[in-house]
């Protein structure tokens, strides 16, 4: 079998199938664990206890370790990415990200995104798409919103006939 | 046999990180050690976060558009830059504001190693915390051949004075 990078990935979710004002609420959730937190924050060398000490954040108004936010932001965006990233020739970048709420071990996240912009790109063979995703917990707690610039495939070009 | 309260009481701090008392606008921070990003890392990141992109995790795809190897997922290369820099902005504690303006500046391969510095944009007291106060930083991140991949600003809620500095 020879596999060609169009048949690895969907044929849906191209350049051409966004237009602003769509709203998507993404199909799967994930619940963090301290496995995730902890692994992660330290992965990347955050050196804040609040992540990793659950002695010392049991004495915080938390009560407990508190997820690092860029791993809410990396979960929510994820969980967003099959849908709005798997076309993706380049992330171009980030904006007026904002945590609402803090995420504890336990806390499953479910993410949406809305289409703010459809603009081409300066290559022809793709376009740049502004979405605004947001992330809520089992409890509709608004935990991340954060607006991001991606530049994905076109259909056209790259998509199977 | 340990004597542990004895310990406790003979033992100085050893404290890490800075208060907003410790830091004026304009101040730059070059921060430590930096980090070489392994394939190991990119495949494990990208494949825990749900980030399904071919190009973070399948090298013949990422061939297949124009990459040598893998990419880097830049969430990894935000975090890893973020991080890096924790201890001498927001290891104080507080929370995490938000992000502004941030640009995914260079594609990052495996091998690559990052490096991280942060420039005090805005420091002011909290309305909410009197022992705190908000910070802003500009934030960011360099390859070994010292090209800028990321930039982004930071606020963050963090102690206004150390303990036991």
């Amino acid at each position: 079998m020879t596999t060609t990078p169009d048949t690895l990935t969907a044929n849906d979710n191209y350049f051409e199938a966004f237009e602003p004002g769509q709203v998507f609420r993404h199909a799967r959730g994930r619940t963090i664990t301290e496995m995730d937190n902890v692994l992660i924050t330290l992965q990347v060398m955050n050196t804040a206890q609040g992540h990793f000490n659950e002695h010392r954040m049991a004495s915080s108004p938390f009560g407990q370790r508190i997820n690092f936010g860029g791993i809410t932001a990396s979960f929510i965006i994820g969980l967003a990415s099959q849908d709005t990233a798997e076309q993706a020739l380049l992330e171009m970048g980030l904006d007026k990200i904002r945590f609402t709420n803090p995420v504890f071990h336990g806390d499953t996240l479910y993410a949406f995104s809305e289409v703010l912009a459809v603009d081409d790109a300066p290559r022809e063979d793709a376009g740049v798409i502004t979405f605004r995703h947001i992330g809520i917990n089992q409890d509709d707690k608004v935990v991340f919103t954060g607006e991001r610039r991606v530049m994905l495939k076109r259909r056209s070009h790259w998509g199977r006939a | 046999m340990i004597d542990v309260q004895a310990l406790k009481a003979k033992a100085s701090d050893w404290p890490k990180g800075n208060g907003l008392d410790d830091m004026t606008v304009g101040q730059l921070f070059e921060h430590h050690w930096g980090r070489t990003l392994s394939q190991e890392d990119n495949t494990r990141f990208s494949t825990m976060t749900l980030h399904f992109n071919p190009l973070y995790f399948n090298t013949e795809y990422a061939r297949a558009h124009d990459h040598e190897s893998v990419v880097i997922n830049p969430m990894l290369v935000f975090l890893t830059v973020f991080g890096l820099s924790v201890e001498a902005l927001s290891e104080s504690g507080g929370a995490f504001l938000g992000v502004e303006k941030l640009t995914f500046e260079g594609t990052v391969y495996p091998g690559d190693t990052l490096t991280a510095r942060s420039k005090v944009i805005s420091l002011r007291d909290s309305d909410s915390r009197p022992d705190g106060g908000i910070a802003t930083w500009h934030t960011e991140g360099f390859n070994q051949r010292g090209e800028r991949v990321i930039e982004f600003h930071r606020t963050n809620l963090i102690a206004k004075r150390l303990e036991g500095k």
